[in-house]
């Protein structure tokens, strides 16, 4: 049996680990609250967009716009967000599990650290790696996702896609692979948006013609990167919010193991205490009856 | 009838009320827009956008994005937008000044950044165009 010194050693640890996983949480718990209610403070934006595009696909017949046409992908891009911190629980690895699985040539564009590190050990071929605060802040996103639609317009990369951990809820956050461009035909396209976006996107009763200005085929022009850009604002938002959920759980999880962990030692702590006295009294006892 | 008018952006819903009359800053010069307007989807420029309910005039400041008008809901997309009171000019001020700096000084920097600081210069100075109507 360990030594009643050892085992104070151990619980000293051992409660400063539960200190620090505490704080943590605690950090963790208070940012995904924003987080959240950042995700959450763009749906309505998400909405007027996806009803502006339904109103549009009605009037403009099928556009030779460049993120509509689908062209052959020879190499795809691929956007990854992960986190810039470690100990998240099993958040990046999935994420990374997912990019294992790409096999067709691609560009790699990172937010996080952590993904740019993957991306430089796999020795996979990085274009560029943008660093999102926690804040995240639109212009932040915006920087990127200019970046990659101009590539894509170059016709260094034929597709724009995302992976990223979406967030369903605190508990659950799944590691998903997101077309972005190309948008398919337009209409498919809007009645999909609508659908994700929840809620009412239909084209509303008024059916009175519309009035472009200054035309629709420049609204649309103007409309769409637009689209784009807050596209992938909105997942990377979804993904600040998987992260700090993910690393609450994780933290929460360290916390509850240190508690057990501390029990336990405690338990241990004072039978080894009372057999050191249980023997010492046998010992006294002993002495006094050789005596 | 009122109208409603709702200016949405990334980060919030900036003003949600229903209104009398809404002037947009487009980029064909400004609109006006009246209960019972045909169904219009138009280009938002950097500008002033000015509301009137009742006898009473509000300003914002908005800088690019989108407006559509169907039926009697006016609703505008905006990457930025601010009402006149939530206008801090102090800190509009040293923004447009460091963006202006940065302008004056990279001469070349990428175009993106270059944009952005554009807008950013634009943004601000409509802003205090807003700010300071009032005097």
């Amino acid at each position: 049996m360990a030594s009643t010194r050892e085992i104070r050693r151990r619980i000293k640890s051992v409660k400063n680990t539960r200190q620090i996983t505490k704080a943590m949480e605690l950090v963790a718990a208070s940012k995904m609250k924003k987080a959240q209610q950042l995700a959450l403070a763009g749906r309505p934006y998400s909405q007027l967009m996806a009803r502006m595009l339904a109103a549009l696909a009605d009037r403009v017949e099928e556009s030779q716009h460049p993120f509509l046409v689908e062209r052959p992908v020879k190499t795809r891009g691929i956007l990854l967000v992960t986190t810039d911190k470690g100990l998240a629980g099993p958040l990046n690895a999935n994420l990374f599990k997912l990019v294992m699985d790409i096999k067709t040539p691609a560009k790699y564009y990172v937010i996080g650290r952590k993904g740019s590190q993957f991306i430089a050990r796999t020795k996979r071929d990085m274009v560029a790696d943008f660093q999102v605060t926690d804040r995240a802040a639109f212009s932040e996103v915006k920087v990127a996702a200019e970046f990659m639609v101009k590539q894509y317009l170059e016709g260094v990369i034929d597709t724009i896609e995302v992976i990223y951990p979406r967030f369903t809820n605190t508990l659950v956050q799944e590691p998903t692979l997101r077309p972005v461009l190309p948008l398919g035909s337009l209409k498919d396209f809007v009645s999909q948006t609508s659908a994700t976006a929840g809620g009412d996107a239909r084209v509303a009763a008024d059916t009175r013609e519309i009035l472009f200005e200054p035309s629709a085929a420049q609204v649309l022009e103007a409309l769409l990167p637009f689209y784009v850009n807050r596209h992938l604002y909105q997942l990377v938002l979804s993904a600040k919010a998987s992260e700090h959920s993910a690393r609450m759980v994780a933290m929460k999880t360290a916390k509850d193991n240190a508690t057990k962990l501390l029990g336990d030692l405690t338990l241990e702590y004072n039978k080894a205490r009372q057999a050191a006295i249980t023997q010492e009294i046998l010992e006294i006892a002993a002495a006094q009856f050789a005596a | 009838m009122p109208l409603t008018l709702e200016i949405v952006t990334p980060e919030a819903r900036v003003y949600s009320d229903t209104i009398d009359t809404v002037v947009i800053p487009t980029v064909e010069g400004e609109v006006g827009i009246l209960p019972g307007h045909i169904p219009l989807l138009t280009q938002v420029a950097h500008g002033e956008l000015r509301v009137t309910k009742g006898n009473q005039t509000q300003w914002l400041a908005v800088s690019g994005g989108f407006a559509e008008v169907e039926g009697d809901r006016v609703s505008i997309l905006a990457e930025h937008a601010i009402t006149e009171e939530k206008i801090d000019e102090n800190a509009v001020e040293a923004a447009m000044m460091r963006a202006e700096q940065e302008l004056r000084v990279a001469k070349n920097i990428d175009p993106q950044q270059y944009e952005h600081l554009q807008s950013l210069v634009r943004y601000s100075g409509v802003q205090l165009a807003v700010k300071r109507r009032r005097r």
